[in-house]
């Protein structure tokens, strides 16, 4: 992706994420050093985004094929309920009641795959009835109590333990998952193929791609991680049935908030995990600052709207340019395409950022 | 229809005061003319209707019919120079507040209707509804509907969705939206684009009486066509446009077909000579492509093969099923029916990508919605149909990658050199056009379908395609080309098969292909007219 140079005005808005990190950091390091300016701090940061960004990346997969998956947030309920009552409650294996939660994650991606792919229905409808489903059997199933905790330490250690440099084991298996989502994205026919179907995914299947298949594995991926995500933060926190909801708007934060980093214009790993480290930095020094409850929404839902603002205006400005250009030539006589929906140009401001994919 | 008057109070001068009881013509066009950078498209059009005269307006591809209409309604700034004036009074230029307020009145070949809405819905979109204490009048607005559709003929219920009616009532419609909300007599001259391009035979009848009536009341009408059925019809002028000029404006009772097709068609045909024009493909050589009895919405049971190396190409005007040939045989559209065979692998309907497996290429027409992916990069536009070649565990190898774009870029000349990085959408038509055929010849393919190859394409773009395309025969490929333009086909192919109402009218090839015959066989309906399918 390194490759893709543009005239855009250089290194100012692809790095403007690194500078208002370093300015955050400059700032509260000169108002509140005491607390701001400690590996304690930098550690709590660090691990406390850990499911986030698993939760954003999880998102990010189909958002790049131009699918919405909402259901992430009831995905990761689920994962930390069951990673848990499977091992308290039916006396499984650590080990094999995790690997069975994630196993679930895949199976709901893979309904929420037929259910867009094979019955047409549009992604935020299909995953919004997915996520409310989930949620409705998760709780059936603890009978809506929360599940006892484990008691042996291996549980909490799998996420808590430290690891060199005072920072927590966790952040490693994000750092580790980033690396892998880069490769695949980034180096592999499968990344391409998920890009081209985001592009336009009609294009896409006239080149051949499977823009079906791509979709639905897209989906499983995010189901897989979503449930990743949720044994992650049961590990941190214990099990939990609401947290999973709140974690959506700051995981699609975060992966819009990256589309506009280091290459604007695509989602991408290392933008998404940049904007998740430079709000948490925000939020945390200022909760130093004011120590107030409701910074963190008001950051997730100011970033969200106005990243997603940005990639729409600069969008629209390059159709523009290009409209121009057109309306130069000598206008001919078309055959009017037969199959195209009105929506086309309300489709094509969201597209790139948002569109809502398979149709 | 008032005549001699001057209804307009909207602060629009008259130019002239006509003498009393002199008729003021609706429409008086005089030398218009309309250049676009420097190449000129439309010179010196007049055009004088009578209130409730109808026009025919014929003309091919790029004759200059559809830059004049879009100067009339606005779209277009003319260049100095000429002048027209509606009802008497000077058109503003490029103003389509200035035409609507003079009584000026278009519908388009696309309607412009919401499907999903009822008649009456539809009616009032593109004017005000009638409000009353802020919300919609009922009943008004009802009452206005009907006196719009009863002006035009039509007997129908207000709230029928426009999804449910014929396409001739949508077209009917249409019409009375664009004059029946007016004031009696306001209404000077009707333009209608191509009315009948998409309408099945049967229904054309009925738009005709239609067209009768509105013009019966005063008003004029310009009716563009490529249907010779309907020249001879309606009791009309007809003036025919060819290369921006008019060539001939006279009664159509003195007319025969002939005529019209040759001043469509021009006496001095040129005639592109080129290498493998005329060439024969002998009969003992197998077809590569073998499509039988294929059905879409606009063919039926059509079935045509194509050999190594040569390059077939489909004509037809629109709406005779040519538009969507080569998609449904490559899986881009829904094939209803019938086989298609690539050297011996059968291609499931809608497959693209067994299409591609078998060694079939296709470029759309619309490169926006279905050809290219225009926020990646060019690159990896080139790339993405033949990804396998570069895939090496653990990586794409995006030094070979990019030095296969590269490649394509020089043998195809893309402008600007070497930009492979940059997004699809950033290059010129051309350009664009160019990349999406470089992405389909670095596979080699054995068929190469192409829908409008050149539409939208700036004249040396539309050298290199061609230069292209001789290339990809010379090496083997077959190419099944769907133009409108009758030139390119020419020009091009060794073969053309010409389609009318869904069936192949005729096969030209060799001498018998030419501009002439082409377009003939495309527009005019003999009554021998024989639905053979072709192939050897």
């Amino acid at each position: 992706m390194s490759t893709t140079k543009r005239k855009f005005n250089l290194g100012m808005a692809r790095f403007s994420g690194l500078y208002v990190w370093g300015i955050f950091i400059i700032i509260f390091a000169i108002w509140v050093p005491k607390y701001f300016l400690t590996m304690a701090t930098a550690s709590s940061i660090a691990s406390a985004q850990v499911v986030t960004g698993v939760m954003a990346f999880a998102v990010m997969i189909p958002l790049i094929a131009g699918v919405f998956d909402l259901s992430v947030g009831s995905s990761a309920i689920m994962g930390s309920i069951f990673s848990v009552s499977f091992q308290t409650q039916y006396h499984m294996n650590m080990w094999l009641s995790i690997v069975l939660t994630i196993l679930i994650g895949l199976g709901i991606g893979l309904i929420n795959g037929f259910v867009v792919v094979k019955l047409h229905v549009n992604s935020f409808i299909a995953t919004l009835g997915m996520g409310s489903i989930v949620i409705a059997l998760v709780t059936w199933e603890c009978g809506g109590l929360q599940p006892l905790l484990p008691t042996s330490l291996t549980w909490g250690n799998l996420t808590q333990a430290f690891f060199g440099g005072g920072f927590q084991v966790g952040i490693f298996y994000l750092v580790a998952l980033a690396f892998l989502l880069w490769w695949v994205l980034s180096f592999t026919p499968a990344g391409r193929y998920l890009f081209a179907i985001g592009s336009n995914s009609e294009a896409a299947r006239l080149s051949g791609v499977s823009a079906d298949f791509w979709i639905w594995s897209s989906l499983a991926c995010s189901g897989f991680l979503a449930g990743f995500a949720g044994v992650l933060f049961s590990s941190q926190t214990g099990p939990s049935l609401s947290f999973g909801s709140g974690l959506l708007l700051p995981a699609f934060a975060a992966v819009f908030l990256g589309s506009t980093q280091l290459t604007p214009g695509r989602f991408n790993v290392w933008g998404t995990l940049l904007a998740i480290f430079v709000l948490a930095t925000g939020v945390q020094g200022l909760q130093f600052v004011i120590q107030a409850p409701w910074l963190d929404g008001l950051f997730n839902g100011v970033a969200l709207i106005a990243a997603v603002a940005f990639a729409v205006s600069r969008q629209r400005s390059e159709g523009k340019r290009k409209d121009i250009k057109q309306n130069e030539m000598v206008t001919i006589e078309s055959p009017s395409s037969l199959d195209e929906s009105p929506s086309v140009e309300l489709n094509e401001a969201l597209n790139h950022a948002a569109g809502s994919g398979a149709e | 229809m008032a005549t001699g008057l001057n209804p307009n109070s909207d602060g629009l001068q008259a130019g002239t005061i006509s003498p009393p009881g002199e008729v003021v013509p609706a429409l008086a066009a005089m030398s218009v003319s309309k250049t676009f950078s420097g190449n000129r498209v439309l010179s010196d059009v007049s055009m004088t209707l009578e209130p409730g005269e109808i026009r025919m307006l014929l003309g091919g591809n790029g004759s200059g019919k559809s830059t004049f209409i879009k100067i009339l309604s606005g779209y277009h700034h003319k260049d100095e120079g000429g002048e027209i004036r509606i009802g008497g009074v000077p058109l503003p230029d490029a103003s389509a507040h200035g035409a609507h307020q003079l009584g000026a009145r278009f519908v388009h070949q696309d309607l412009g209707l919401v499907e999903d809405s009822s008649i009456l819905d539809n009616m009032f979109m593109t004017d005000k509804f009638p409000v009353r204490f802020g919300t919609v009048d009922a009943r008004q607005a009802k009452q206005r509907t009907n006196a719009a559709l009863a002006e035009v003929g039509l007997d129908l219920n207000h709230r029928t969705l426009v999804r449910d009616l014929t396409a001739v009532q949508k077209t009917g419609v249409a019409i009375a939206r664009a004059i029946g909300l007016s004031d009696e007599g306001s209404i000077r001259l009707l333009v209608l684009d191509e009315p009948t391009a998409t309408l099945p035979a049967a229904e054309v009848e009925q738009l005709l009486t239609t067209v009768k009536r509105i013009a019966n009341s005063g008003v004029a009408v310009i009716y563009v066509t490529h249907r010779f059925d309907e020249v001879f019809e309606l009791p009309s002028k007809v003036t025919v446009l060819r290369g921006g000029i008019e060539v001939l404006t006279t009664d159509s009772s003195d007319l025969t077909r002939d005529d019209l097709v040759a001043h469509i068609v021009g006496s001095e045909v040129l005639e592109v000579v080129q290498g493998t024009s005329g060439a024969t493909f002998a009969k003992t050589v197998k077809p590569v492509l073998r499509v039988e009895g294929l059905e879409t919405p606009l063919v039926s049971g059509l079935s045509f093969d194509v050999k190594p190396g040569e390059v077939l190409g489909f004509s037809g005007v629109t709406g005779s099923g040519r538009e969507l040939i080569n998609s449904a045989v490559f899986g881009a559209t829904t094939r209803l029916g019938g086989s298609v065979n690539c050297d011996g692998m059968e291609i499931k309907p809608n497959r693209p990508d067994l299409a591609i497996r078998a060694g079939i290429a296709f470029v759309p027409a619309d490169r926006k919605i279905h050809g290219g992916l225009m926020s990646l990069s060019a690159r990896e536009n080139i790339s993405i149909s033949g990804l396998n070649k570069f895939w090496k565990f653990p990586r794409i190898n995006r030094k070979a990658e990019s030095s296969d774009a590269i490649d394509w870029f020089e043998r195809l000349a893309v402008q600007p050199l070497g930009a492979i990085a940059a997004v699809l959408g950033s290059f010129s038509g051309g350009n664009q056009q160019k990349v999406i055929m470089g992405k389909w010849m670095r596979l080699g393919p054995k068929v190469m379908l192409f829908e409008e190859p050149t539409q939208g394409v700036d004249v040396g773009a539309k050298a290199e395609i061609y230069r292209q395309f001789s290339e990809a025969s010379a090496a083997g490929s077959a190419l099944v080309i769907s133009s409108a333009d009758v030139d390119e086909l020419v020009a091009v192919c060794h073969r053309v098969l010409v389609l009318r109402h869904g069936h192949i009218a005729e096969e030209l090839t060799g001498a018998d292909l030419t501009v002439v015959n082409v377009t003939r066989a495309s527009l005019v309906t003999s009554n021998s007219d024989q639905t053979e399918g072709a192939g050897q």
